[in-house]
């Protein structure tokens, strides 16, 4: 292990985006890792919205057409090695919100998240379970450890 | 004169922030015009996260409709799916039995301990106690694994079905107990925070006299729900709804109308939640939980209004061979846009984040608004 993995293995820096989900996902993606009782903190896991100095980012919701243009430029403004959660059934399949027009496309969802970014882990569940985003970070994390 | 004006040089400038911004978590977009770091006039801008809920609900079979608004807000879930059965029972006159009733108010008002529990952790960090934010959270996931015990899922739990309630939210013996003991352990640390929060000299400074919204500015701007309350206006439409008639309860108000004052507001409601629940509990009466004696009809508009943890929600449709038809559905946060707008004004920068937070918004819920081109 490297030097520069060894130390960016002791700060994991999350950044978290809504891009037009219910806020379920958003709240329980909060929840573990601030929350005492999932704490990811305690894995040296934090909670940033600072896109520059993220180093994973977890993408909650179905991407609204208003929110493919920032979701862009956050994916560009985060420096290598990164890696990319796509949390929830929105983020995954475009959920409800796409699906239920058929096969007509939607007028608002430019979505799901892999159409418009790369994706690496996907976690699935409407809404996810804090438990499964630990698992989803956790299986992400060699991209980033690993880089050279 | 004339030199004094000219000597005094004053910045004007535009903060934008958004939409996606650090503090502010759901996107939205808020321009303050400032003056010297004090903010004169603020903007808020919603419709980023529209995504048509109400256009995917026309034509929709209503049971399948009535699932959909739950998807519509993850923090107040089952009050959509509430209300969008009540409205379909109202038209089609359908009788729901006591217990299942009783059960619907118990997953209310847990929802609106778990509602304003998020609100008092993001207020805290917002205010800058992480501390105080993480106990929150940690009081909150009580309420989480109980909605989870008996929703079956810990967001998206909607109990309500047309008719009644789902059978999996069945309330049997071993769940009343864990609801008891859940009840008591919640409000024992409840009351320990709301003790070390009020006597923190340190977060009182920081939150009184910020973000004042006075009375007659907010029966003017039509606030709803706990941010009208919190400024000494007793308005709560769970006093005129049926299915709270054999429940007591107080409703709190707060004076002021400062963060201070919407903080405790909420403080308290919760443990006047805790005592509504109590009661459900304890009176729960038996006999079924579902009424499918029910026959379809085409029905006219039909509307209902209810309370839930941000103010009064709205919900319209007409039935069409069992098809829904013109629904129309209106969130509190849509009323309380004016009230974040105006407790911005006057104050420092630094406080207008604070400022819009204490208002509640969701505006997940409340971007579901056609937004109309000029030509």
């Amino acid at each position: 292990m490297s030097l520069k993995s060894y130390s960016r293995g002791r700060a994991v820096h999350v950044m978290l985006v809504y891009t037009g989900g219910c806020n379920g996902c958003d709240i329980e993606i909060v929840n573990c890792i601030l929350s005492p009782k999932f704490d990811a903190e305690q894995y040296k896991v934090f909670l940033t919205w600072n896109p520059r100095e993220a180093d994973v980012l977890v993408v909650t919701g179905p991407v609204t057409k208003h929110n493919e243009g920032p979701l862009r430029e956050i994916y560009k403004a985060i420096p290598e090695p990164k890696a990319v959660v796509a949390a929830g059934a929105c983020a995954l399949m475009g959920g409800v919100y796409k699906n239920c027009h058929g096969d007509i496309p939607s007028e608002e969802i430019a979505g799901p998240v892999d159409k418009i970014i790369p994706v690496d882990a996907r976690v699935p569940g409407c809404a996810v379970r804090p438990q499964d985003i630990v698992a989803g970070l956790v299986s992400a994390l060699p991209l980033i450890l690993d880089a050279e | 004169m004339d030199d004094d004006k000219e000597k005094q040089t004053v910045i004007e400038a535009e903060i934008p922030m958004g939409t996606v911004h650090p503090a502010a978590l759901e996107p939205y977009r808020v321009r303050l015009f400032v003056e010297d770091e004090i903010v004169r006039d603020a903007e808020i801008t919603v419709g980023v996260n529209h995504r048509g809920v109400e256009r995917i609900m026309e034509g929709l079979p209503v049971e399948k409709a009535n699932s959909l608004t739950e998807k519509i807000c993850g923090i107040c879930s089952n009050s959509h799916i509430w209300n969008s059965c009540l409205v379909a029972e109202k038209a089609l006159d359908i009788e729901v039995p006591e217990r299942a009733q009783y059960i619907r108010i118990i997953m209310e008002e847990m929802e609106r301990l778990h509602s304003h529990f998020l609100y008092l952790a993001h207020g805290n960090e917002v205010l800058g106690h992480e501390t105080f934010a993480m106990r929150l959270f940690y009081i909150r996931e009580t309420v989480m694994d109980l909605l989870g015990m008996i929703g079956g899922n810990r967001v998206q739990y909607g109990a309500p079905i047309l008719g009644g309630v789902r059978p999996r939210c069945e309330l049997d013996d071993k769940r009343i107990q864990k609801l008891k003991d859940g009840m008591d352990l919640m409000e024992e640390r409840l009351a320990a925070f709301a003790d070390r929060f009020v006597s923190d000299p340190m977060v009182m400074s920081r939150i009184t006299d910020v973000g004042v919204i006075s009375q007659k500015d907010a029966l003017r701007l039509a606030c709803t729900g706990p941010t009208l309350r919190a400024t000494g206006v007793e308005s709560d439409l769970r006093t005129e709804m049926k299915e709270y008639d054999p429940f007591e309860f107080d409703v709190i108000t707060q004076d002021g109308g400062d963060v201070k004052a919407q903080l405790l507001t909420r403080v308290f409601e919760n443990l006047e939640s805790i005592k509504i629940i109590r009661q459900a509990i304890r009176d729960l009466p038996d006999g079924p939980i579902t009424n499918r004696s029910w026959e379809m009809k085409d029905t006219p508009l039909t509307k209902s209004y209810i309370e839930v943890p941000r103010g009064t929600l709205y919900h319209s449709y007409a039935l069409e061979d069992g098809r829904v038809r013109h629904c129309v559905i209106r969130t509190p946060s849509m009323a309380n846009i004016g009230a974040m707008q105006h407790a911005c004004i006057g104050h420092h920068i630094t406080d207008a984040q604070l400022s819009i937070v204490q208002c509640d918004p969701c505006f997940t819920c409340t971007d579901r608004a056609i937004q109309i081109i000029k030509i």
